[in-house]
């Protein structure tokens, strides 16, 4: 273990993770994962059931996170009633992307490669070869499409909680600006193409998790202990895709235009 | 994880101290796992989050000089310990999760009480310790890389800088360290029970090592983002000068 282990680790891996993630993808795109389309549906409830109250919960705290530390500023300022505007653009454009990739990252992405990776050391990926099933439809293909399917409404309604924390944080717990006078201003500082552009932050990181995690797992060796070495590394590796992704979006979306109604 | 954490905390003032040299390695192998993510990551944080959004509102008002004492609200008191937090225990306490797992599976653990040694002050303890002191001071290495982004996007406006430091220096305040680092502390602690006490009670073979870390991962970012939001609360209503912009 060195200090330049991780760098390097990243390094060996990375152009192949980008294969591994476009042949999964290709593989989606021309169909041939509509054979499975059962197992993709059943990796869809998988995601409903398992991850959807764990994505929330995170929103939830971080929109009152994102709620005391607005109602706090706009205070400083003097514009207490201005509240809403930290709010939206923290809740819409930054927050609520990273809470749903942290929690992406670390329910669904080491989900993923904790239960491929233990199929790969019990030799059952083999298996499913020698059955003339494609495990890379099968397992990875499969579980790509059930988030694709299911993943962007549960960012929705996870930008809803956080809309709500923040509502609660602001006008009900810090209580210096009304009810109306909050929606007012909140509404105003966004549109529907900064839901758009946020829910395209939030899929670009939730698509990377999966794949990540796919290849983490597809590829484990090495025993049990391979296994939680596997999951570890690709906790990082989400880490980090996340921060750069969440980086690039904003630069993209927001970085030569506010999309803010000041001035002309 | 209640009854770990008090066993954790008596063992680490009873004497016998046997764990210096374990703590030592511990604090080592942290050390090398987070540098390079956490650099990336509050760079990419500091950069598109406060820098380019806050940047994005005040060049609307042409007060692009204020950026500096934003940071201080944003990077100081919010996003470097919050990032600090998702890392660490992203980085390395999965890793803590899966070695203790992989000990527990090949039944080292009971091997060791066999022996007579205590795997919680042998093992536990000097990870505790190792991660709360980490954590604490990998808060000031994200600051200043947080920052550093902050300058990023200054630069990407083509302000010049001095604007930005005299607000920053001005709106800093002890305070604000010492909160920011207190937090990080207990962040460090609450991320090195949650990860020892699914490692320690792994089972299942292959699956199970795999599932504990991801149990281990999920816990403790609830557990540290709770914590937070109660912190940051008390913090600012009880210290209401920090929240004056100067």
């Amino acid at each position: 273990m060195g200090w330049l282990a991780v760098p390097r680790d990243w390094l060996d891996s990375l152009g192949e993770i980008a294969r591994f993630g476009g042949r999964v993808m290709i593989l989606v795109f021309n169909g041939r994962v509509f054979h499975f389309f059962g197992e993709a549906l059943r990796q869809a409830g998988i995601l409903i059931l398992g991850s959807a109250i764990v994505i929330w919960g995170l929103t939830f705290i971080l929109g009152l996170q994102c709620g005391i530390e607005g109602a706090y500023f706009s205070r400083s300022v003097g514009a207490p009633s201005n509240a809403g505007v930290f709010a939206a653009w923290c809740d819409l454009r930054e927050v609520i992307p990273y809470a749903f990739g942290y929690m992406m990252a670390a329910k669904v992405g080491t989900g993923i490669v904790a239960e491929l990776g233990s199929m790969r050391i019990s030799d059952e990926i083999d298996a499913l070869e020698v059955m003339g099933v494609q495990p890379m439809i099968y397992l990875c293909a499969t579980r790509l499409l059930g988030a694709w399917l299911t993943l962007p409404f549960i960012y929705l309604a996870g930008i809803g909680v956080g809309y709500f924390a923040s509502y609660l944080a602001v006008v009900e717990q810090v209580g210096e600006v009304s009810s109306g006078g909050y929606f007012l201003i909140f509404w105003m500082f966004q549109n529907p193409p900064d839901l758009i552009f946020s829910l395209t932050k939030g899929m670009v990181m939730a698509t990377a998790i999966v794949l990540v995690g796919c290849y983490y797992g597809y590829n484990a060796a090495g025993g049990p202990v391979g296994v939680g070495t596997a999951t570890a590394k690709s906790m990082v590796l989400n880490i980090v895709l996340v921060h750069i992704i969440g980086m690039m979006g904003t630069l993209i979306f927001w970085g030569a235009n506010p999309r803010a109604p000041i001035g002309g | 994880m209640m009854i770990l954490a008090g066993k954790t905390l008596t063992a680490v003032v009873k004497p016998p101290y046997p764990y210096g040299g374990e703590f030592i390695s511990q604090f080592l192998f942290a050390l090398q796992l987070c540098w390079f993510p956490m650099m990336i990551s509050t760079i990419a944080f500091g950069f598109g989050a406060p820098g380019l959004q806050a940047a994005n509102f005040l060049s609307l008002f042409g007060a692009l000089d204020r950026l500096g004492g934003f940071f201080i609200l944003a990077s100081v008191r919010e996003f470097a310990p919050f990032v600090t937090a998702v890392v660490v225990a992203g980085v390395a306490g999965t890793a803590i999760t899966a070695d203790l797992g992989a000990r527990k599976i090949r039944e080292e653990l009971d091997a060791l009480q066999v022996l007579g040694v205590d795997p919680i002050k042998n093992l536990v303890v000097p990870r505790f310790l190792a991660l709360m002191l980490i954590t604490g001071l990998m808060d000031i290495y994200a600051l200043l890389f947080g920052i550093s982004g902050g300058i990023f996007a200054e630069i990407a406006y083509g302000q010049p800088l001095g604007g930005f430091f005299a607000t920053l220096f001005n709106n800093a305040s002890v305070t604000d360290l010492w909160g920011s680092i207190l937090k990080c502390t207990m962040f460090g602690a609450i991320i090195a029970v949650v990860c020892s006490y699914k490692g320690m009670n792994a089972s299942g073979g292959a699956e199970g090592v795999g599932r504990a870390v991801n149990e281990a991962v999920v816990i403790a970012f609830l557990g540290v983002f709770a914590f937070n939001y109660v912190f940051t609360q008390t913090l600012l209503a009880t210290n209401p000068e920090i929240s004056v912009i100067k």
